[in-house]
């Protein structure tokens, strides 16, 4: 009887198409895992491609430079600003300005929040306490964003005294490093230009913004012994305009008051 | 990763060991067809060295048992099956041969392989507790219960 079983187990057999099935089923399989890194190679390829294209493009968008906010009281210092709105480059245009940012950490940072860290800089504050001058310039090839920033500093700016806001050209930053000098600077310089000739952007590198306005107040009123004194409450600056013409908003703040009048 | 002659010579050598264990674990012939590709496959892409060719077929056998297991354990297989449908595979086969084929895939399904293994491919309790991993006064116990099953069955003295 365990015959009868050996025999029955016998009669079971393999078919023939199931084993020709079956070793055309091995022979694909094992021919496409032979050459696994022939046919990947353009998939991976093509995936590597994509991926470098995307981190290039992340990266020329993150790191080109849309607007500029440029801070003057001397420390003079540039900010430059991506389309997410963060810092992108901090450039100091002098000593103070190196001193002043070498203690921040306002890089990648959101504008807002490293224009907030300058004004609560301790030195900063105990210049504008000093009645120093701090002018803030936005400039930038994206006009919408440049308003923006614009109009959000000076919300940023309207609890601090002596602080003005312009919004300035493309151009005009072009002229003003090419002068070596910050917008803010560049802006008081062409200012006394017109009433001094001879004056030169080295002299004024080195000036506080408030030692420039006084300069331009001795020379417009041609007196030498010109000395500061606040103006009239509610006088807007002529400082706070636009280079259009138009008021860009400065006048909310509280100014230094020593530019258009109380002149001896 | 074997050659091409390598898993020709090894589908002529073991494709029938493979049917027979397919067709007392499987419910159809789609199933026997998965096992048969898993198998082959699994010899192909293996770099196991066998020592004679006993040791490359009690290989098969074990790879084969397990692969109906998981077939039949994984979540989208049936777990239910027809005795018609279990049945349809020795229906081609001579009465006598029909007879004890089935008498075989009416056992329990544990005994089933323990039948096998000891009555036509002549498996001592020993080597079949070491291809089933099972203790071997279990294997004495499966067979004992199945010579007893198959007598009733099949009648006769002679199961030893």
């Amino acid at each position: 009887m365990n015959d009868k079983i050996k025999e029955a187990f016998r009669q079971i057999q393999a078919e023939e198409p199931l084993k020709d099935r079956t070793k055309a089923f091995l022979a694909q399989k094992t021919k496409s895992s032979a050459k696994p890194v022939k046919r990947r190679f353009p998939m991976y390829a093509a995936a590597c491609a994509c991926l470098l294209f995307l981190l290039v493009m992340g990266h020329r968008l993150y790191f080109t430079q849309t607007s500029i906010i440029s801070i003057d009281i001397n420390p003079s210092l540039e900010l430059g600003i991506n389309r997410f709105d963060r810092v992108i480059s901090v450039n100091s245009l002098n000593d103070d300005a190196r001193e002043l940012t070498a203690a921040m950490d306002i890089k990648f940072r959101h504008y807002e929040e490293a224009v907030r860290q300058i004004l609560e800089n301790k030195k900063i504050a105990a210049m504008l306490s000093d009645d120093e001058e701090m002018v803030i310039t936005v400039a930038g090839s994206d006009e919408t964003q440049s308003a923006q920033i614009l109009s959000k500093l000076e919300g940023c700016t309207a609890g601090h005294k002596n602080t003005h806001c312009y919004h300035s050209s493309s151009a005009e930053v072009t002229s003003a490093h090419e002068a070596g000098l910050s917008c803010g600077k560049y802006r008081a310089f062409l200012e006394l230009q017109l009433l001094d000739p001879e004056i030169t952007p080295e002299t004024v590198q080195g000036m506080t913004m408030s030692g420039i306005r006084d300069l331009i107040d001795r020379l417009s009123d041609g007196d030498a012994g010109v000395t500061k004194e606040p103006s009239p409450a509610g006088e807007t600056s002529p400082a706070c305009e636009t280079p259009q013409g138009q008021d860009s908003g400065c006048g909310r703040h509280e100014s230094h008051g020593g530019h258009g009048g109380g002149h001896r | 990763m074997r050659s091409e002659e390598e898993v020709e010579r090894a589908v002529e050598l073991h494709s029938d060991t493979v049917r027979r264990l397919c067709m007392i674990h499987l419910k159809n012939y789609a199933d026997t067809e998965d096992i048969f590709q898993t198998v082959f496959l699994k010899y192909a892409l293996s770099s196991v060295l066998f020592e004679s060719e006993e040791h490359e077929r009690a290989w098969f056998i074990r790879v084969t048992i397990n692969a109906c297991k998981d077939l039949l354990k994984s979540f989208f297989h049936s777990r239910t099956v027809s005795l018609d449908e279990l049945m349809e595979q020795p229906a081609a086969l001579p009465p006598d041969h029909r007879e004890v084929i089935e008498a075989v895939l009416a056992l329990p399904q544990k005994y089933r392989d323990v039948v096998y293994l000891h009555y036509f491919e002549d498996y001592t309790v020993p080597q079949i507790s070491r291809i089933l991993g099972k203790n071997v006064n279990t294997i004495y116990t499966l067979l004992t219960r199945s010579r007893r099953m198959l007598r009733e069955k099949l009648g006769g003295d002679d199961y030893e």
